[in-house]
């Protein structure tokens, strides 16, 4: 190979004409071109060592192509010409691992130290190292993303042992007859031609359960985040897990970044192996997941006495070099890959009746179905089938102390939709309390919701839940085939991906102080909060935080004040269970955990200039009383406002002065009612309905938000329906149980969306095509 | 004020009772700082009425244990039951599948006419309890998470659901696949599937969670070979009070 061949990129004429020149009379064989986009195809076939680059025009373009350039060889030596060495374009150019830099005006004999320096550790470096010696040496071994080589066993084992010297490895094992991933000492305890294993790798990354938080409350309180994890080689990866852990980063690198996630995915190294003996339960080339061009670090197919070893990334092509010895294929090699590749192919058993890009539009025709209530009849809601599945991730979260009561940690384990009270919350609404209910959603999860999402296929097709499932119900692929037969086939559904809202630390919360308590009924108080920090909430009415007491969890809250009224922010809150009533025994001068705000509040834009009509039904009035005190402070943005409010006995209604206020004020129309009268109560008996008649509506003026509890919707609904208001022009608040807040633990789930980040507040229309929501 | 806290036993092996200290030193000496044994048979000569949490041990059998408990929950604020005998029946409601007689001339052999009993029934079938320290025996650090969360006021996280969810956790491969049958589909979670994970199965020990598919479970026993006889057998471990064997 030719050690000096260089690319110089330049787009002053001049300079590029002396310098090639110059270059050229010293011995190097140099190819110039003015701009580095124009040539990257040239690059990706030609052989070049070293390329000079001047970054000081374009220097986002030209930053660009040194990135694709190191993709496509990680080790070409770079070397840029700039006009200042502290600027940003050489920090960032040095990331990307440019190894020298050249200020401009060039100086030729600076120039010259620098490329023989580079070229000296070329010769020095990775290619003709003395721990590396190839079996054969050519161009091509210089290993570069998308390459592939040959590797005999022997070396496939001297380079696990050899990692074992130094990282943790994990691979899959045989135990019992059957697979599993486990840590490994010895290249000998590996099976590499497995065909399933037990339980998915992507435990490695997302652990059964993981400490968030550690905390101390009472005298010298703390929180800190807790990040674990141990960097690893995980050796035995088939391609539909390698796809599943393609979702999971999708779901966990970039739509509210997680930190514990990607602490572990970052310090994990992925070595796959292609699948040639498939369980006869997959069904992964049905979900196009059989084959991975992406995803590993290496990968490798057993071809007989050696493997084919394909590049990632640059990660996996240094621990190649660093840690073994290989080889270019023989042509032999490369066919007897094909050859075996198409055998595993004729080895599945089963597969999809209908393309899989159909499956969404199947499942949106088959909501109501009775494949579902039938076929879950046997179901033991035992979840088997999400804890097996790689493709599952949701989770709870809990408190746990020592026993002095003093310090603990919160922690999430894994949780998901199977299971009976995964949508139950403190008020004992479940909001999928059936079997079928459930079964439905974990296969519209697999076959739409999440692809809808994130555009990515939902289920891998592994199989190993329909080997799980005693009841013998799990499997997708049964669920879409059966669904299938009774549906015209239509287009395929497009994906929609919700912009994600940054957020640093997710699940640590913000330390902010009560400043005042106040009883407003027998079961509900008020609480006054402003963050330690100083800083605003930055709320819209309608959105929520959780609130957080160490030790004994965290629950969502509605914001109940107006984000106008200062930096302090009001909390009400009825006793349901543990945080309530431990917030509840909280006095002013305590300390709680915030976070949020989260989700959608209401639509402060479409609501400006018209009419409104807020409703509120019990304690709905907590989160409307946002939006009211806001419209209250901007009376002149709204025409008419009217507000009603009921709930079931007088000793029921909150903010009983702010009531007796909006009665007196001409600024708005307030009417209220109780359901069940006490003594001495003159104003409305009956249902709050029966208020919508009291008031003049507009329906093409007027906008309207509701909240109250869920019975009460579909009443409201139909009233106002009945008095024409257009369902963009409703807006309501829905309940659900929720943990993490930011869209990733599942629970809060309708559909295909998550309440807690397009919600907590939709518009009828939105709500009308979720039909989970059951209005 | 450190609340005060009472062991009592009814008909059980006091297993319970002794794993229960089963603790290491430092964790009773956190443990007795937040609360005060004021009657604990197995350590402690000293007793007292004077108490507000009372910890029941073993099944109801007779009717004088029955009056006893009532007074027990007169008594204390908080009653945990301890152990599978106590919160759902245990071992003891295997001689509910005997007739009464039978049942005590197979204990008392020829004594039997001098003994009077009862079908043993968990504490909950003749008190409100407020707590449930579950499994047999049940673990030291179950008790100490019950009591935990007794203190700090909140539900103790005790799942409800099934022993599957945590065996699945675990890695394990399920015993189903091996030929052998398991209760773990149907029992409530709570004790890492122990069981399973040491090399046996699960006869649920800890109960049923709240909405168990019996039926389907029952079939799968019956699909996994046993007859209708065994997978009754398998069940008595349940309280005799459920539904389960209707
Ligand atoms: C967006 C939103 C806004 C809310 N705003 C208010 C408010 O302004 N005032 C108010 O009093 N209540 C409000 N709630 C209800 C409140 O969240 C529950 O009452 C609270 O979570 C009960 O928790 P707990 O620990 O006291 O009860 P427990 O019975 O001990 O806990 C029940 C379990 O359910 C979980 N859970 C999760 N989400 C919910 C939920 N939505 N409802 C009930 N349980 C849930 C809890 O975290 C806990 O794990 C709101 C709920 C949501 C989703
Ligand atoms: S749903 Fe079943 S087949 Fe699909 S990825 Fe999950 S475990 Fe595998
Ligand atoms: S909601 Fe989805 S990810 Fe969560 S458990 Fe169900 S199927 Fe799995
Ligand atoms: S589908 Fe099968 S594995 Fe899943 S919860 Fe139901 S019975 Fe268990
Ligand atoms: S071994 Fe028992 S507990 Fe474990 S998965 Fe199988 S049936 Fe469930
Ligand atoms: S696995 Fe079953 S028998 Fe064993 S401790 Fe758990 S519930 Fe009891
Ligand atoms: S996804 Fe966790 S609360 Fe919405």
């Amino acid at each position: 190979m030719n050690e000096s061949s260089v690319l110089v990129i330049e787009s002053d004429p001049i300079v590029r004409e002396s310098l090639s020149g110059w270059l050229s009379s010293t011995g190097f064989e140099v190819t110039s071109a003015e701009d580095g986009a124009k040539i990257i195809k040239v690059f990706a076939k030609s052989d070049f060592n070293i390329v000079i680059m001047d970054v000081r025009l374009h220097s986002e373009t030209q930053l660009a192509t040194l990135r694709e350039m190191k993709a496509i060889r990680p080790w070409i030596k770079t070397i840029i010409i700039t006009s200042h060495p502290q600027e940003e374009t050489v920090l960032e150019a040095k990331k990307i691992g440019v190894v020298d830099y050249i200020v401009k005006p060039v100086d030729m004999d600076d120039l010259q130290k620098i490329i023989q320096g580079t070229v000296e550790s070329i010769c020095r470096g990775n290619l003709t190292d003395d721990n590396t010696s190839f079996e054969t040496s050519g161009d091509d071994l210089v290993p570069g993303i998308k390459k592939s080589f040959a590797i005999s066993r022997e070396n496939l084992s001297l380079m696990v042992e050899n990692l074992l010297k130094e990282i943790e490895v994990v691979g899959v094992k045989a135990k019992q007859g059957k697979y599993i991933y486990d840590r490994i000492y010895g290249f000998y305890e590996l099976s590499l031609d497995y065909d399933v294993t037990v339980s998915p790798p992507t435990r490695y990354m997302f652990p059964p359960k993981e400490t968030l938080l550690k905390f101390k409350t009472g005298n010298g309180n703390y929180v800190e985040p807790v990040i674990e994890y141990t960097p690893r080689v995980i050796i035995g990866v088939h391609p539909y897990d390698i796809k599943a852990i393609e979702l999971l980063d999708e779901v966990f690198m970039n739509h509210n970044p997680d930190p514990n996630y990607i602490a572990r995915r970052e310090n994990t190294v992925i070595i796959g192996v292609d699948c040639l003996h498939p369980s006869p339960r997959s069904f992964a080339p049905s979900m196009g997941t059989n084959w991975t061009e992406t995803g590993f670090d290496l990968l490798l197919t057993d071809i007989g006495n050696s493997y084919i070893v394909k590049i990632g990334t640059e990660k996996g092509a240094e621990l190649l070099v660093k840690h073994t010895k290989y080889r270019l294929p023989t042509g032999d090699e490369i066919v007897r890959q094909k050859k075996v590749r198409g055998e595993a192919l004729n080895r599945y058993k089963i597969a999809l009746d209908t393309p899989k890009d159909r499956i969404p539009k199947i499942l949106e025709e088959s909501y109501d179905d009775p494949y579902w209530e039938n076929r879950s009849a046997t179901c033991l809601s035992c979840g088997s089938c999400i804890m097996v599945c790689p493709t599952c991730y949701c989770f709870d979260v809990k408190d746990e102390m020592a026993l002095n009561l003093k310090e603990g940690e919160r922690f999430r384990r894994w949780d998901g939709c199977m299971l009976v009270d995964f949508a139950k919350v403190a008020s004992g609404e479940n909001f999928r309390k059936d079997k079928a209910s459930r079964f439905r959603h974990r296969m519209f999860r697999k076959g739409k919701y999440i692809l809808e999402r994130y555009g990515k296929v939902g289920c891998v097709g592994c199989g190993r839940c329909s080997s799980a499932c005693l009841a013998g119900i799990a499997s997708p692929l049964e669920a879409f085939n059966a669904l299938a037969e009774n549906i015209r086939l239509k287009e395929a559904a497009t994906s929609v991906i919700q912009a994600a809202k940054p957020a640093r630390d997710i699940y640590t919360p913000e330390m902010a102080e009560i400043l005042s308590v106040r009883q407003l009924t027998e079961k509900e108080k008020v609480f006054e909060l402003k963050l330690k920090s100083g800083k605003k909430l930055g709320h819209y009415p309608g959105q929520f935080v959780t609130v957080s007491i160490m030790g004994t969890g965290e629950a969502p809250l509605s914001i109940s004040s107006s984000p106008l009224r200062g930096k302090n922010f009001q909390l009400a809150v009825r006793n349901m269970g543990d945080l309530t009533s431990a917030l509840h025994s909280l006095e002013a001068g305590a300390t709680v955990g915030i976070r949020g705000p989260f989700g959608n509040g209401f639509p402060l834009e479409t609501l400006e200039g018209r009419d409104l009509l807020l409703i509120a039904g019990g304690i709905g009035l907590f989160p409307l009383r946002s939006l009211i005190q806001y419209v209250m402070d901007r009376r002149y943005d709204y025409g008419k406002v009217s507000l009603l409010y009921g709930c079931r006995t007088p000793a029921e209604r909150v903010f009983t002065d702010e009531l007796d206020f909006w009665q007196n004020s001409k600024e708005i129309d307030f009417h209220e009612t109780v359901d069940m009268p006490c003594e001495g109560w003159t104003g409305n008996v009956g249902v709050i309905t029966n208020l919508i008649d009291k008031v003049d509506i507009d329906p093409k003026k007027t906008m309207v938000a509701v909240v109250g509890p869920p019975v009460m919707y579909k009443f409201v609904i139909e009233k106002l329906k009945k008095r024409d208001l257009p369902d963009a022009h409703v807006f309501l608040s829905l309940e659900r149980k929720m943990k993490c807040g930011v869209g990733k633990c599942g629970h809060c789930q309708i559909n295909g969306i998550y309440t807690c980040q397009e919600g907590p507040v939709f518009s009828l229309t939105q709500l009308r095509s979720l039909r989970e929501a059951v209005l | 004020m450190k609340p005060k806290v009472a062991f009592f036993d009814f008909t059980g092996c006091e297993g319970c009772q002794l794993d229960a200290l089963n603790l290491d030193a430092q964790d009773l000496i956190d443990l007795l700082n937040g609360i005060d044994i004021v009657n604990f048979r197995e350590v402690m000569t000293e007793r007292s009425d004077n108490y507000e949490i009372a910890f029941v041990e073993g099944s109801i059998t007779t009717e004088g244990e029955i009056e006893r408990v009532k007074r027990i929950r007169e008594q204390a604020k908080i009653v945990v039951a301890l152990g599978a005998c106590a919160c759902i029946g245990g071992v003891n409601c295997l001689k509910n599948h005997v007739p009464m007689e039978e049942a005590l001339r197979i204990v008392y052999g020829k004594d039997a006419k001098y003994y009077n009993t009862i079908p043993a029934r968990p504490a909950d079938a003749v008190i409100k309890v407020d707590y449930y320290v579950r499994g047999c025996p049940p673990s030291t650090s179950e008790l100490v998470k019950v009591i935990k969360a007794l203190l700090l006021n909140k539900k103790p996280d005790i799942p409800n659901y099934p022993v599957c969810v945590e065996c699945k956790k675990a890695g394990n491969i399920c015993v189903y696949e091996k030929g052998q049958t398991c209760l773990g589909p149907v029992t409530r979670a709570g004790c890492n599937a122990i069981c399973i994970t040491s090399g046996r199965y699960c006869w649920g020990c800890r109960g049923l969670v709240d909405e168990p598919n019996i039926q389907s479970q029952k079939d799968i026993l019956n699909k996994y070979g046993l007859t209708a006889e065994q997978v009754i057998e398998k069940f008595k471990i349940y309280d005799t009070c459920s539904e389960v064997l209707k």
